[in-house]
């Protein structure tokens, strides 16, 4: 039975329940899995900074292709404009469809088959 | 390997590393997090995305700080958003404010031979019960020995709202021990005499 006379000592009570674990789990996979989902974003990442070099260094060919036919060729201004807006839907849907085929072989097949392999 | 190698190999893409880091600071994570949300089916994506944070924000690290006292920043401030999510949608099945009355009333005392293990158990309880801001200075000072001036630069309270919050946990939860035992009359503590 309780005791009134035995005092128990609550600070050596009180400091052994402060530092004892709580009782908080993660499961054992939750290491593998959050490496895993890390890796995925890395790869990601890595691929789409591929991309933009792609894209960029394409770009880059484009414009000097453009300022040599200014240079080389009887190329105007006026011309470029005039064949642009008579073809824009074609120039827009070309472009576009250029800039989807290189995303898609360089970034998301990557990156689908990078994610089956590992699955 | 100090914290500055292994950062420095985590941001180089070293997936062993992240790894490691992951495996040191799990526990840690896990306690902080787990300490203020308390809801297991929560526990594991709040410390996912802690972990990601760390990963993606790990570039910003100066190394001003211990990599521990950073990690408890992005854990403490995850889980509080989490936490304050949840009490506005009502989904914390738990008080703020500490109430112990049905732990009082746990017939479960009245036993004569209750082992150390259990009363134990029982403060863990009341521990939980505490009001979040308590719960969080308790489990950063005594359970992972931060500073004040630690536990200050993560929750960004103010070293004297610390201490305060520890004092008055400490003494609610001394009021609280001391009044179940003559209450319920019982010898759970006495391995503590």
């Amino acid at each position: 039975m309780y005791n009134e006379d035995r005092n128990f000592d609550t600070d050596k009570l009180l400091k052994e329940a402060f530092t004892s674990e709580p009782e908080f789990k993660l499961s054992e996979n939750f290491t593998d899995a959050l490496v895993k989902q890390v890796e995925r974003r890395f790869a990601w990442k890595q691929y789409l900074r591929e991309f933009a070099i792609y894209l960029a260094v394409i770009l880059g060919i484009m414009l000097v292709a453009a300022v040599l036919a200014f240079v080389w060729y009887d190329v105007t201004v006026s011309g470029w404009m005039a064949f642009f807006t008579k073809n824009a839907s074609l120039v827009v849907g070309i472009n576009l469809l250029l800039v989807f085929v290189l995303f898609a072989d360089r970034v998301l097949l990557r990156y689908f088959m990078y994610k089956a392999s590992t699955e | 390997m100090n914290d500055a190698q292994l950062v420095q190999q985590v941001l180089n893409g070293n997936n062993h590393a992240f790894r490691f880091l992951v495996s040191k600071y799990q526990r840690l994570v896990t306690h902080v997090v787990g300490r203020i949300i308390q809801q297991e089916d929560e526990l594991e994506d709040i410390c996912q995305e802690v972990f990601i944070k760390v990963f993606k924000t790990l570039k910003r690290f100066r190394g001003d700080s211990k990599l521990s006292t950073w990690i408890s920043t992005i854990a403490y401030n995850t889980a509080i958003t989490h936490y304050r999510k949840l009490k506005r949608r009502g989904e914390l099945s738990y008080s703020e404010e500490p109430n112990l009355i049905l732990a009082e009333k746990d017939p479960g005392l009245n036993q004569k031979s209750i082992e150390k293990e259990e009363a134990k158990k029982y403060l863990m309880q009341l521990i939980e019960s505490l009001p979040v801001n308590y719960r969080t200075v308790i489990t950063l000072f005594h359970l992972e020995e931060f500073s004040y001036k630690e536990i200050e630069e993560i929750t960004g309270m103010p070293e004297g709202t610390i201490k305060s919050y520890l004092s008055r946990a400490r003494k609610l939860l001394k009021g609280k021990i001391e009044k179940v035992a003559r209450l319920e009359q019982t010898n759970i503590f006495v391995d503590y005499v």
